[in-house]
């Protein structure tokens, strides 16, 4: 009963909302190869390592920074109409937001060049990404309505949602300057399977006491939806070929963008490092299957006006139809198929770390190179037993950066076994305390991770989930 | 001793992973959502001038179906609960008035009648609420109202004229209904 609730609010949570997680556990675990995926820059000792496909890296992130499941689906007797009054309709704001994000990595993979201080990486990965804000007046209108609300401005800009599902492909070089200083940079391209977008609407909606007749409606509308694949998939599913129309798409028979990442790692001192990522900065060329759907105007209306002197002659009108085609003419609905571009959603990752402790591996059983730059006989770079630091992530969201900061503190004992350990505060939580674990068994490497740790007493409670695991081939023997 | 420590919290955390789940949610309770807003707005208004009144002979000065098509809207007739309609009539006029509203269906079946009578200026403004649904008339008059008769009748005389500025027969309506969403 347990684990029917467990993934059935994981299931939610995970189609809740869009938008790329925070992996603020991974960053930086230059144990694990898919650190190189959020750092390009990090520094890597493997000589080639290849990811188990499908099982290389999946991450999940499911959250809404101010309601759970909890609150509106506990069994507590309550009903849920009273629930979603007082801890959704009543408390929600526009600034609050549903947001999902997944990640299955199906390809990845690495391998050093001839010169020793470059590492490449490549890989293939499918995202969907959805991030959506309480659209509070459009859910007051649908729930209460605008009766006996005269004067009160429903803002049309509370609508704000952002979504896609994208293949992505990637190849990668990572270059160690020097002991010092690791740079990365990262090429991508996105095959776009679907994408909508509704995120720059303005306008509200008023009743106020007419001039003529008792009421008066103004709408002031400049309201946009984009959207691009999703009549192809709507046709393909109809046609029980949604399977094929999804994998055509995603391999280049949909829309295509191109992005970059870069990032760099830099020894401050022995022990002290500085690193950054600057992840998705790119965009998406929408144009084989877009559709846009408009409504832009300004209209006020006091229902059917006749005044009888002067429409005399003409009172056989078809007063109600006129009234309509003026609505339709000053606030046209309209739709087209002109492409649009949208940009990624950038993401922005710094951290500094300090090493403290015994080195890795000093008189222990150390049984594979695993020491930051000793590859090629080169200077050794020290890895040491502990480390702690603080990292800063931002993304940029439709309603502007979203932020993020993080303590950490990783522990590594022996070669096989490293642990992460991360308090994280944003605007999801202030209690995200989360774990990650690296296990070396030979050339086999599994990591999982997960954070808001504290909440998995009552999973259904929490504002936030993730999680994140793979299983990768490493190879660290010299060249 | 310290390393089996460090298993001791490695299971635990481990334990603590696979063991932690949730409260028991209810999700059914999404079936009791009740979402039934109201929605308000005008529908209709009809001016006539008291120096239009005098020229017409005899005591029907005005009759005039009006097509009104916004009550048939399916997505209406299937959700509506209950409504109010508010009329509000203001007789600025030297004559007494009585008008007349009648919904009539596509047939032209009178549906239903509303009659307001009104005593020559100066009068207060007479304001009318009829309800529709449970508490009043049946909703199906709304739902099947395709047309509005709209008869205006000179109780008074063709020459007398108001001293009030405009003098005129004002009749303005708006609407309030209740939808059941979900």
């Amino acid at each position: 009963m347990r684990i029917r609730h467990c993934l059935l609010i994981a299931g939610i949570l995970l189609t809740l909302g869009l938008t790329a997680q925070n992996k603020q556990i991974l960053y930086d675990f230059n144990e694990i190869p898919q650190s190189l995926s959020i750092n390009p820059g990090v520094e890597a000792d493997f000589e080639w390592y290849a990811g188990v496909p499908l099982l290389s890296g999946i991450s999940a992130y499911g959250g809404s920074n101010a309601i759970s499941i909890n609150d509106i689906f506990a069994n507590d007797g309550v009903d849920i109409n009273i629930k979603f009054r007082e801890r959704a309709l009543n408390v929600l704001t526009p600034k609050d937001e549903l947001s999902t994000t997944i990640q299955l990595e199906y390809l990845n993979g690495g391998f050093r060049s001839n010169d020793p201080n470059i590492f490449y990486s490549f890989g293939g990965y499918v995202e969907f990404d959805n991030i959506g804000y309480w659209p509070q007046d459009y859910a007051y209108l649908l729930y209460d309505g605008n009766a006996g609300q005269l004067g009160r401005r429903y803002d049309l800009g509370d609508l704000k949602v952002r979504g896609s599902m994208v293949n992505v492909f990637h190849f990668g070089i990572n270059k160690k300057v020097d002991r010092s200083l690791t740079l990365g940079a990262r090429g991508k391209l996105y095959s776009a399977i679907a994408d909508y977008s509704s995120s720059t609407n303005n306008g509200h909606l008023r009743n106020v006491e007419g001039q003529n007749n008792r009421i008066a409606t103004n709408l002031n509308a400049d309201l946009l939806l984009r959207t691009s694949g999703l009549r192809s998939l709507r046709n393909a599913n109809n046609d029980d070929s949604l399977s094929n129309e999804i994998i055509g798409r995603a391999l280049f028979g949909g829309d295509l963008g191109l992005g970059v990442d870069v990032g760099f790692t830099y020894h401050l001192s022995e022990r002290t490092t500085i690193t950054g990522s600057l992840l998705d900065v790119g965009f998406i060329y929408h144009s084989g299957d877009a559709k846009s759907y408009s409504l832009n105007g300004n209209a006020t209306v006091e229902g059917i006006e006749i005044d009888v002197l002067e429409n005399f002659a003409s009172l056989d009108r078809d007063f109600w139809q006129e009234l309509v085609d003026e609505i339709e003419q000053i606030v046209p609905f309209d739709t087209d198929t002109k492409g649009y571009i949208s940009f990624r959603p950038t993401k922005l990752y710094a951290s500094i770390r300090n090493d403290f402790g015994e080195p890795v591996g000093n008189g222990s059983s150390q049984n594979c190179d695993c020491t930051a730059g000793s590859y090629d006989g080169g200077p050794l770079r020290t890895k040491y037993r502990n480390s702690y630091g603080g990292q800063l992530y931002m993304i940029n969201r439709p309603r502007g950066p979203q932020l993020a900061l993080t303590g950490f503190y990783t522990r590594r004992i022996g070669n096989a076994l490293a642990l992460k350990g991360t308090y994280t505060i944003d605007k999801f939580s202030k209690t995200n305390v989360g774990l990650g674990m690296n296990l070396q068994a030979g050339p086999f490497n599994f990591y999982a991770m997960a954070d808001n740790l504290l909440s998995y007493n009552n999973i259904a409670a929490t504002n936030y989930a993730s999680f994140q695991f793979g299983l990768n081939i490493i190879s660290w023997g010299r060249k | 001793m310290i390393k089996a420590l460090r298993i001791l919290v490695l299971v635990l955390v481990g334990f603590h992973l696979v063991t932690s789940c949730s409260e028991e949610q209810d999700f059914d309770q999404i079936d009791d959502l009740a979402i039934a807003p109201s929605y308000e707005t005008s529908i209709f208004y009809v001016k006539a001038q008291e120096t239009l009144i005098n020229r017409v002979e005899g005591l029907n000065f005005f009759t005039q179906d009006f097509n009104f098509d916004a009550f048939e809207e399916p997505f209406f007739t299937k959700r509506v609960l209950a409504g109010v309609i508010t009329y509000e009539l203001e007789n600025t006029t030297s004559k007494p008035i009585e008008i007349r509203l009648e919904f009539l269906d596509q047939a032209e079946n009178v549906l239903d009648t509303e009659i307001f009578s009104m005593d020559a200026a100066p009068t207060a403004i007479l304001q009318r609420d009829v309800a529709y649904g449970a508490t009043g008339k049946s909703l199906d008059i709304i739902k099947t109202t395709s047309e509005i008769r709209l008869t205006a009748i000179n109780l008074g005389d063709n020459t007398s004229e108001s001293t009030i500025q405009d003098p005129a027969i004002v009749l303005r309506s708006s609407a309030q209904f209740t939808l059941e969403l979900k």
